[in-house]
C-alpha cells in the first residue's frame, strides 16, 4: 500500500514536468511568435522526428559517439585518478595539467581539435572524452585519497601487494566517489555531444537541432531539445539505479547500529 | 620471538620539524607472551607496533621477529587497530574471509573455518551484514575474527578498546582473554588504560612521553585463567594498578622539560 505522502513524492516530478509544459503552452499562445512554438506543437513533432530513418540514425550515431568518450574517459580516468590519490609524485606531476585544462569549455577546444583530426568521429569523441575525464578524475582522486591507511595496512598484513592493495581495496573504498564522478561525468557526455555536433555539424542529434534552426522549423528545434532532455534523465535515471546497487553497503539510511556489543 | 633492538623513530612535523618520537627502544617479547605497552598519548607507543608489523620502517636500529628482520607487514603479525578498519563493501563473513581466500584456501573451507570464529566472538547470525550496520563493540569483534583467520603468530593491537564505550570495553576484555587463554599467540596490545594492561597482560612496558623511552618493564604475577571480579578483589592487582599509575604520574612531569 502506498501512503498519501509517498504518493505526492512519487507524481511530484510528473506534476512539474506537466506544470512547465503547461505554462510554456500559455507563454508560447500569449506571445504567439513563429519561432516559438506551443508545447503541443513541439510534442506532436517528436513521433516525426522518432519515426524519421535519418534522425533515427543520427540520434544513434550521436549516442554511439558519447559511448565511446564516456566508456573510454572513465577507463583512463579512473585508474589516473586513483594513482594520484595514492601517490603524491602522481598527483604533483598531473595537477598542473588538470588545473590548466579545467576552466576550459571543452567545446571551444574543438576548431582546433579539427583543425588536427578533421570533422569526423574522432574529434568528437576526443571532446567528449575531455569533457568526461575531469569530473572523473576529479572524484577518483578525492576518493582514493580518503582510503583509510589503516584499511591498505589490514590488507598488506594479508599479503596483498600494492598493485593489488590498488585494484582490491582502493578501488573498491573509493567507488561511492568514483560513481558521484561518473554521474557528473555523464551528464558532461552529452552536453559535449551536442555542443560539438553544433560546431562540427555532420550527423547526430546536435546537427538536427541547428539544421532545423537554420530552415526556420522551430518545432523540430523545440523537439530536439526535449528529446535531448529526456535522454540525460532517462540516463542519469538509469545510472543512479547502477550507483545505487553498487554502493548498496555506503548508502545513507543503511546504518541503523544495533544495540548489541 | 620479537626482538626490538635500539629502535628509534624520528618523524617530520608539518613544520619542517624532527620530532623524536621513539628514542633507543630495546624490547624482547618472548612467544606466547601477552605484553602491554602502556603511556599517554603522544609516546610513541602505537609507532613501535606499526614499527613490529612493518607499517612503519624505523629511522634507527631495528626490529626482528624469529631473528630475521622486519622488513614489512605479513600475514605471521596480524593487526587489530582502534579504527577497526574494516572493508566496508564487504559483509562480516566478507571481511573474515578475506585473509583465507588471500592465502589460497579453498573458498569452502575458509567459509566454514570463518564462521566458525564468528561464532567464537559472539556473532552468530550477523554473517551478512555490513560494516555499516554494527555498533562499534561488534565491528571490533568482525576485526579480531578478520585477523585471526589468517592465523597470524602475533597478534598487533592497537588500542583496540579505546572507541567503545565502558561496559562494551570490559566485555571484549573478558572475550579476548578467553580467545587468547585457547590458544596462547604472542599478543603486544597498546593501550593507554592502566587497568586493561594489568588485566590483560603478562607484562606491562611502561613508556615515558617525548622522546618515547621505555621507564620501566613490570611483570604481572597474577593467576591465570583471570576472572574479572575476583582479581578486582585482589589486592595484588590493586598494588600494580596503583604502582604502574604512580609511574604515569612521575612521566607526566618529564613533559615539562623539553
Amino acid at each position: 500500500m502506498i501512503s498519501g505522502h509517498a504518493l505526492i513524492s512519487r507524481l511530484a516530478p510528473l506534476l512539474a514536468c506537466l506544470g512547465l509544459l503547461g505554462v510554456w503552452q500559455v507563454a508560447a499562445l500569449i506571445l504567439s511568435t513563429d519561432s516559438f512554438p506551443t508545447a503541443l506543437e513541439a510534442l506532436r513533432a517528436i513521433p516525426s522526428i522518432l519515426g524519421d530513418k535519418e534522425s533515427l540514425i543520427n540520434i544513434l550515431a550521436s549516442i554511439r559517439r558519447m559511448a565511446i568518450g564516456f566508456g573510454v574517459a572513465i577507463m583512463v580516468s579512473i585508474p589516473l585518478g586513483l594513482m594520484m590519490g595514492r601517490s603524491r609524485g602522481v598527483a604533483s606531476f598531473f595537477n598542473p595539467l588538470l588545473m590548466v585544462t579545467y576552466p576550459v569549455p571543452k567545446a571551444a577546444l574543438m576548431p582546433i581539435i579539427m583543425l588536427w583530426l578533421g570533422v569526423g568521429e574522432v574529434a568528437k569523441i576526443l571532446v567528449i572524452f575531455l569533457g568526461v575525464s575531469l569530473p572523473v578524475i576529479y572524484h577518483s582522486f578525492q576518493g582514493a585519497k580518503a582510503v583509510e591507511e589503516k584499511m591498505l595496512w589490514s590488507g598488506a598484513a594479508m599479503g596483498l601487494s600494492a598493485l593489488q592493495r590498488m585494484t582490491r581495496i582502493v578501488l573498491p573504498a573509493a567507488l561511492p566517489e568514483i560513481l558521484t564522478g561518473c554521474r557528473t561525468g555523464l551528464v558532461l557526455a552529452l552536453i559535449t555531444m551536442v555542443t560539438s555536433e553544433m560546431i562540427a555539424r555532420q550527423s547526430g542529434a546536435g546537427n538536427i537541432l541547428f539544421n532545423s534552426l537554420d530552415m526556420g522549423q522551430y518545432d523540430t528545434v523545440y523537439a530536439m531539445i526535449i528529446i535531448i532532455g529526456a535522454m540525460g534523465i532517462g540516463l542519469d535515471a538509469a545510472f543512479e539505479k547502477l550507483r545505487s546497487r553498487l554502493v548498496r553497503w555506503s548508502e545513507p539510511g543503511f546504518d541503523i547500529p544495533l544495540s548489541f556489543a | 620471538m620479537i626482538e626490538i633492538d635500539r629502535v628509534s623513530h624520528v618523524f617530520q612535523t608539518s613544520g619542517r620539524q624532527n620530532h623524536l618520537a621513539l628514542s633507543e627502544i630495546s624490547l624482547t617479547i618472548e612467544n606466547g607472551a601477552f605484553v602491554s605497552i602502556l603511556g599517554p598519548s603522544g609516546c610513541g607507543k602505537s609507532t613501535l607496533l606499526y614499527i613490529v608489523g612493518g607499517f612503519v620502517n624505523p629511522t634507527g636500529g631495528i626490529a626482528k621477529m624469529k631473528g630475521k628482520a622486519i622488513a614489512g607487514p605479513g600475514p605471521d603479525r596480524g593487526p587489530v587497530f582502534q579504527e577497526f578498519a574494516l572493508f566496508p563493501w564487504k559483509s562480516v563473513l566478507g571481511n573474515v574471509m578475506y585473509g583465507p581466500r588471500q592465502q589460497g584456501v579453498k573458498h569452502a573451507e575458509a567459509e566454514a573455518q570463518s564462521r566458525r570464529l564468528i561464532e567464537m566472538v559472539g556473532l552468530r547470525g550477523f554473517e551478512h551484514f555490513y560494516p555499516k550496520e554494527l555498533s562499534g563493540g561488534m565491528k571490533q569483534r568482525v576485526a579480531l575474527a578478520r585477523t585471526l583467520a589468517y592465523h597470524p603468530a602475533v597478534l598487533l593491537m592497537d588500542e583496540p578498546f579505546g572507541a567503545l564505550d565502558a561496559h562494551t570495553r570490559t566485555r571484549l576484555q573478558n572475550d579476548l582473554l578467553n580467545i587468547w587463554e585457547r590458544d596462547r599467540k604472542t599478543v603486544l596490545f597498546v593501550t593507554h588504560s592502566v587497568d586493561e594492561a594489568v588485566f590483560l597482560s603478562d607484562k606491562v612496558v611502561v613508556m615515558t612521553r617525548s622522546p618515547g623511552r621505555i621507564k620501566q618493564v613490570v611483570n604481572i604475577n597474577l593467576p591465570r585463567p583471570r576472572r574479572r571480579a575476583e582479581l578486582l578483589l585482589d589486592p595484588r592487582y590493586q598494588k600494580y594498578v596503583v604502582e604502574i599509575e604512580r609511574m604515569i604520574d612521575d612521566t607526566s612531569e618529564d613533559e615539562l622539560q623539553p
